[in-house]
């Protein structure tokens, strides 16, 4: 049983990395994108922070590590969940039946379809936190270290979870775009600079309704002892929270998804 | 038995939706649902080994009892089962021991080689290695996959990419396949080699296999059972030949007359003429009333003859006749010369 979610789980891998080699062109035209996509969003961030000499307490070093610190939860996600993407897609072109006759879990079998998935993204996102942390002069403790990790695996576990909950929708409405675009740009839009500089909804929702503040923003103000700023205190704590975090939102998308898989199988669509 | 359907029914329910904008608006609060009932109360059982036919017009209920069988779908009703599992309930069970081919869909992986496609099979399934090794080398030979295995699948013509999907669909032994349309969109030759891999495979294998298609042709050289659904009920369980014998009792016979006959006519009861072109006079007679030898020793009376054919009745005529008409009626053959 194990041993056979093992097997398909290494064939995905090999098959992703058999694409990769096969379509080198497209492989390197998508690094340079990527590379392109992250060098705007940071001039972008390094542009407005040049116009102030600092946002609501935070150094245009500190916005950097903020957007590092994201990235990595970010990127981590988009190599181990990149096809969750695909739910909408399946559902509506049927592929999803396909899932339901082979004996593996329907979710596993949507995240182990082998396509251009490589971990590019996520090797460019060490290198920028390896400046980042540079800069910020990260303090390496056991704790920091500790608390790094469980910020990255956690946050995307969150941005996980976030985009599963979206994708289910898909068993019920057929077109879903929209929704995936506004959940999409709150996350990428939102997460790049401090949360204390938004008005109290924004802030509302980026911690309470779609928690994408958990991925980079409490983590960076524990690891960078910002937890106080003008007007406002944070208790450090929460920067610790995001594994926790993580695992409820996964814990009630994946119920969720459960819900969408039987109503699937009750409607044919 | 190996397949077991009882009174299985499913309805599929979907909310009413106005026309209009305010339509739509008031639908999105209502609770008015439409039901449709797609299949109604079908039974059936097939016993480890058979090749039957399921055949209907579009929209008869064939690919919902399809799911409803393969675990796609959950019966509203009734009950099925699949060698003792039951396929809804028992999703990954049922998995290992079904093998499906959607022909308008394949399970090959577009970017990758064909053969890619099947170590990923391998995986999944947990094939050990003497059994993949085995099948592999059988489908290579009988499928003549050797041409284009390390082919991407995206660019394998239609009738090469089936045959991946039957490979694929067959790789872990199966006891059981269900076959959606297997043949659709192929060439002449394609079919004939993806029928006689079906063939091959129940023969030898002692393989279950369900079969809808549109393309009766398929039923007519593969099974000796079909079973005919209709507007989500089933109409027909039994042989080929039966259903033939039942409901194709005309005949067509062509003659070819030496010398002019402006008119020729057969004052026989039960015959019928239905053309003729020239010299060539077909008649439409029924079997059951005139046999052949009548019919041809009056011709032969009455006008010298060159030639005489007697056409089968063919499935597809009695088929369409059936899905017209329902089992009530008795199907001419006429439009099977034509």
């Amino acid at each position: 049983m194990a041993s056979r979610y093992l097997a398909t789980y290494r064939q995905f891998w090999r098959l992703n990395t058999l694409t990769m080699l096969e379509y080198k062109t497209n492989f390197f035209i998508w690094l340079f994108f990527t590379i392109i996509y992250h060098g705007v969003a940071v001039g972008t961030i390094w542009i407005m922070m040049s116009r102030f000499p600092s946002m609501n307490g935070w150094s245009w070093r500190e916005v950097f590590f903020l957007y590092a610190l994201y990235m990595l939860a970010h990127t981590l996600n988009n190599t181990f969940f990149f096809t969750i993407g695909d739910v909408p897609t399946h559902v509506q072109e049927g592929d999803f039946d396909r899932f339901l006759v082979r004996p593996l879990d329907p979710l596993f079998q949507v995240l182990s379809q082998p396509g251009q998935i490589w971990p590019d993204e996520l090797a460019l996102a060490v290198v920028v936190f390896g400046v980042a942390q540079s800069l910020v002069h990260l303090q390496w403790t056991a704790a920091s270290a500790v608390l790094l990790v469980l910020a990255m695996f956690g946050g995307a576990l969150i941005d996980f979870a976030i985009q599963l909950a979206v994708a289910t929708l898909s068993f019920w409405v057929i077109r879903l775009d929209t929704l995936r675009w506004v959940v999409m740009s709150l996350e990428n839009d939102f997460t790049r600079y401090p949360l204390s500089i938004y008005n109290r909804g924004v802030r509302i929702l980026l911690a309470y309704v779609f928690p994408f503040a958990f991925m980079n923003y409490f983590p960076a103000t524990t690891l960078l002892h910002k937890t106080s700023g003008p007007g406002y205190t944070i208790n450090p704590a929460l920067g610790w929270l995001t594994p926790v975090i993580g695992m409820l939102w996964f814990a009630g998308a994946y119920l969720f998804w459960r819900a969408g898989v039987n109503h699937y199988k009750g409607t044919g669509s | 038995m190996i397949i077991r359907a009882e009174h299985l029914t499913k309805t599929f329910r979907t909310r009413r939706r106005g026309d209009g904008v305010m339509g739509t608006l008031t639908s999105l609060f209502s609770r008015a649902y439409d039901d449709k009932l797609a299949v109604r109360d079908v039974s059936f059982d097939l016993e480890p080994g058979e090749l039957v036919g399921y055949i209907g017009p579009n929209g008869a209920g064939k690919s919902t009892t399809i799911k409803m069988l393969t675990g796609i779908l959950v019966p509203t009703s009734g009950e099925c089962s699949v060698n003792g599992i039951v396929p809804w309930q028992n999703r990954t069970q049922n998995g290992k021991q079904i093998g499906v081919v959607f022909g308008q869909r394949t399970q090959l992986y577009w970017d990758l080689p064909l053969k890619e496609s099947f170590e990923l099979l391998r995986a999944i399934y947990g094939i050990p290695a003497d059994v993949y090794e085995r099948n592999m080398a059988e489908f290579t030979k009988v499928l003549a996959l050797d041409e284009f295995i390390r082919t991407p699948v995206r660019q394998l013509s239609l009738g090469q990419r089936m045959r991946g999907d039957f490979a694929a669909a067959l790789l872990h032994n199966p006891p059981v396949v269900f076959l959606d349309e297997p043949t659709i969109g192929l060439d002449v030759v394609a079919k004939e080699a993806i029928r006689e891999f079906i063939a091959r495979t129940n023969r030898e294998r002692g393989t279950t296999f369900i079969l809808t298609t549109h393309d009766l042709n398929d039923v007519e050289k593969l099974c000796d059972r079909i079973i005919i659904i209709d507007h989500g009920q089933k109409l027909y369980d039994g042989r080929i030949e039966a259903i033939k014998r039942r409901y194709g009792r005309q005949r067509i016979l062509v003659a070819e007359i030496d010398g002019f006959c402006a008119d020729c006519e057969i004052p026989i009861p039960g015959v019928r003429k239905l053309s003729q072109a020239g010299a060539r006079v077909s008649f439409e007679f029924d079997r059951e009333r005139v046999s052949a030898d009548e019919l041809i020793v009056a011709l032969a009376k009455q006008y010298e003859l060159k030639d005489v054919t007697i056409s089968e009745p063919e499935l597809e005529a009695i088929i369409r006749e059936i899905y017209l008409k329902g089992l009530g009626v008795d199907a001419p053959v006429a439009e099977a010369l034509t």
